[in-house]
């Protein structure tokens, strides 16, 4: 307990570090700045943009900001990441409630009841639970990954190369239960991420693979130029398909009384509750994230409700639920990253890019070696909640003008900051033509029903499996039964061969559409 | 399932017997991505007694990529799926031309034009564009960028043309 304490008191230390600043032309005089608790508010504010805005997704904005990063030390680069992540949930909420466009898909649940709630004059009240509900469960996420941070990481420190790789296989499956759609084609795709991954140079040999003596392949594919074309380039491929603007009709009403009334705060309590449990599970684990946690979360509450057809029509859980999950998914999806270093979802697999660029490997070295790096970015998620709830709901008149900003114009910028971002990463331009490549197949890859996500977190686990399994089957000399002879390995193969097979079986595959299909009636 | 309402009758081009052609479809593109890459690996060495060689994992996983995309392929066979998806040529065109343009431009003629001509040309991409608005804008996103990146980032990114700088 007392070590927990100790902790959060050095992240909070590096939370509001004082940087003195002596700029030339105050002639030597110097300005103190807390230049972390800066880096943490810009990018919750960057977050809540992208959160705003529809059209342009986390994963495209992590990617695009990794350069800039670069100058950064590291602590102030990942406390920047981590806020754009968890900014971006609190970001969609807002549109998804004010005008109906879930600006990230992380709430588009969020949009069934909360704008229900609007069109009935509460689109008060619905932000401020929104808000609240999002600040609960980020402050339950960061004690949770406070609490769980240490011992995770000394179970992680017994594992060995078997175990590890049976942990990244039942990640995998994770993601594939967890993912949309067809169970075949998210395993296909995870496999395609996986043969991607093997572009390059062999990590033991250094022999050349699948490269064809292209100088620029020779260290592989760069995963965030993948990324960027997956979710940059292709999903502005696809918003132009769909055909010129849809009128952005704007309910330009004006937003009084922000307060929620007695009967609103008796019914979202344990829906907030509810929500943030819910959430941190399904964030914890592998394959899981802020999507999934609010859908889930909204089902839940749906299900276990006394009068279900309230939903739908402005009901206060179906707004408090999703957003209390989907911010305590988005923080509780660190903790596999920081503690085993494996990183869970897409964006995590960014943020492994943007340590990887520190020279830090993520891992459960990290936290011993460089306590201050972790605290530090788990200190300031708390700090960046709560300037969340401070700073957003003043701002929601502004965010809602954006959204007026035409898509026509939004487009070309996105393109033309996406190619700037991935041509500073190695100053490369073949970089750029290979993520507008990346682009056309994610448009193809839309066009066919298939989910880039699992491809993409194919594409980061791919080295690391293959490592594992290479120094897994040397120790053993050749003999394949090692995973299931050493009794953690096999304890993870197990829950994923059932997991599997859940998966497969008609009835929970029944359940798991509903789901989805949730949103789309 | 079998016409999706609101979708344009199609006419397709896929045999009766393909009851699912967008399964179909995906199905045969990831076996030639399978075949592609167990050709591109096929000259790298194998397992060498019980230690793996640079081929062995781009072997493993491109067999089974080849047999997951045989399963999609029978599953848009046999049972029933959606049509193939229209493809429109006009914003993936300018984007990818937009996208070629930066590429070849940013070195020699360094970042203001790079940036200025491909947001002219992905601008193409939707018939809705107005040209004087949307120059005003990319001048104005060119000089933000022009500013952002060298001196508040401190990237070093070249802005002029080459030639100007000698």
């Amino acid at each position: 307990m007392g070590d927990i304490f100790s902790n959060l008191g050095l992240g909070f230390g590096v939370v509001f570090q004082l940087v003195q600043w002596t700029p030339a032309f105050l002639g030597g005089a110097s300005i103190p700045i807390p230049v972390n608790i800066l880096l943490c508010l810009i990018g919750a504010l960057v977050g809540t943009l992208v959160g705003v805005l529809p059209g342009i997704g986390t994963i495209a904005t992590v990617a695009m900001l990794l350069p800039i990063t670069f100058g950064l030390p590291p602590v102030g680069a990942l406390i920047m990441l981590a806020g754009i992540y968890y900014g971006a949930q609190y970001g969609g909420s807002t549109t998804s409630i004010l005008v109906n466009i879930p600006g990230e898909a992380g709430s588009v649940v969020t949009a069934l009841d909360g704008f229900q709630m609007a069109k009935q004059g509460r689109a008060g009240p619905a932000l401020a639970i929104a808000a609240i509900g999002s600040f609960f469960a980020g402050c339950v996420a960061t004690v949770l990954i406070a609490v769980l941070g240490a011992p995770l990481t000394k179970l992680a420190l017994a594992f060995g190369p078997a175990e590890y790789f049976s942990l990244m296989v039942l990640g995998l499956i994770f993601a594939v239960v967890l993912a949309k759609g067809s169970v075949l084609k998210a395993i296909a795709m995870i496999v395609l991420g996986l043969l991607l991954s093997m572009v390059g140079s062999d990590i033991e040999t250094g022999a050349s693979r699948m490269a064809f003596n292209i100088p620029e392949l020779a260290d592989g594919l760069g995963f965030a130029t993948v990324a960027m074309g997956l979710f940059g380039f292709a999903e502005i491929i696809r918003n132009l398909d769909a055909g010129g603007e849809s009128d952005r009709e704007l309910v330009q009403q004006k937003v009084t009384g922000l307060m929620p009334t007695r009967k609103d705060m008796i019914d979202s309590t344990p829906a907030i509750l509810r929500g943030t449990v819910l959430g941190s599970i399904l964030g914890i684990l592998p394959g899981g994230g802020a999507v999934i946690a609010s859908f889930a979360a909204y089902t839940l509450e749906k299900k276990i409700s006394k009068n279900p057809q309230r939903f739908g029509r402005g009901a206060i859980e179906g707004v408090a639920a999703p957003e209390s999950a989907n911010n305590a998914a988005a923080q509780t999806s660190f903790i596999p990253l920081l503690t085993l270093g494996i990183p869970p979802n897409a964006v995590m697999a960014l943020m492994v890019g943007a340590m990887t660029i520190h020279g830090i490997v993520p891992g459960p070295q990290v936290m011993q070696k460089q306590p201050e790096l972790v605290w530090g970015m788990i200190a300031s998620m708390w700090v960046g909640n709560l300037m969340l709830l401070v700073i957003n709901l003043p701002l929601v008149g502004i965010w809602v003008r954006l959204l007026r900003v035409p898509y026509r114009l939004m487009f070309p910028s996105i393109v033309i900051f996406c190619a700037i971002g991935i041509y500073s990463v190695n100053n490369a331009p073949v970089d750029v033509i290979l993520a507008g490549a990346f682009g056309l197949v994610g448009y193809w890859l839309i066009k066919h029903d298939f989910e880039p996500a699992p491809l993409l977190l194919g594409m980061v686990l791919g080295p690391l499996m293959e490592e594992n399994l290479r120094r897994a089957l040397l120790i053993s000399r050749g003999d394949w039964s090692v995973f299931l002879t050493r009794p953690l390995s096999a304890v993870l193969m197990a829950i994923a061969a059932a997991l599997l097979v859940l998966a497969i079986l008609p009835s929970l595959r029944k359940k798991r559409d509903e789901v989805f299909v949730e949103s789309e009636n | 399932m079998n016409a999706t309402p609101g979708q344009a009758p199609v006419k397709s081009v896929m045999p009766k017997w393909v009851r699912g052609p967008q399964d179909f479809v995906g199905g045969i593109a990831l076996m030639a991505i399978a075949l592609f890459a167990l050709w591109a690996s096929s000259d790298l060495q194998g397992m060498r007694g019980f230690s793996f060689g640079a081929g062995t994992a781009p072997r493993m996983f491109g067999f089974l990529l080849l047999g997951l995309g045989a399963a999609v392929t029978a599953v848009g066979v046999l049972s029933e799926g959606t049509h193939l998806a229209k493809y429109h040529w006009r914003g993936p065109l300018f984007v990818s031309l937009a996208i070629l343009s930066f590429a070849f431009t940013i070195r020699p003629m360094g970042m203001i034009f790079a940036a200025m001509t491909s947001f002219m040309i992905s601008a193409c991409g939707t018939p809705e564009t107005r040209w004087m608005e949307t120059l005003i804008v990319g001048a104005c996103l060119t000089a933000f960028c022009a500013l952002l990146f060298p001196y508040a980032l401190g990237l070093p990114l070249q802005m002029l043309p080459t030639f100007l700088i000698r």
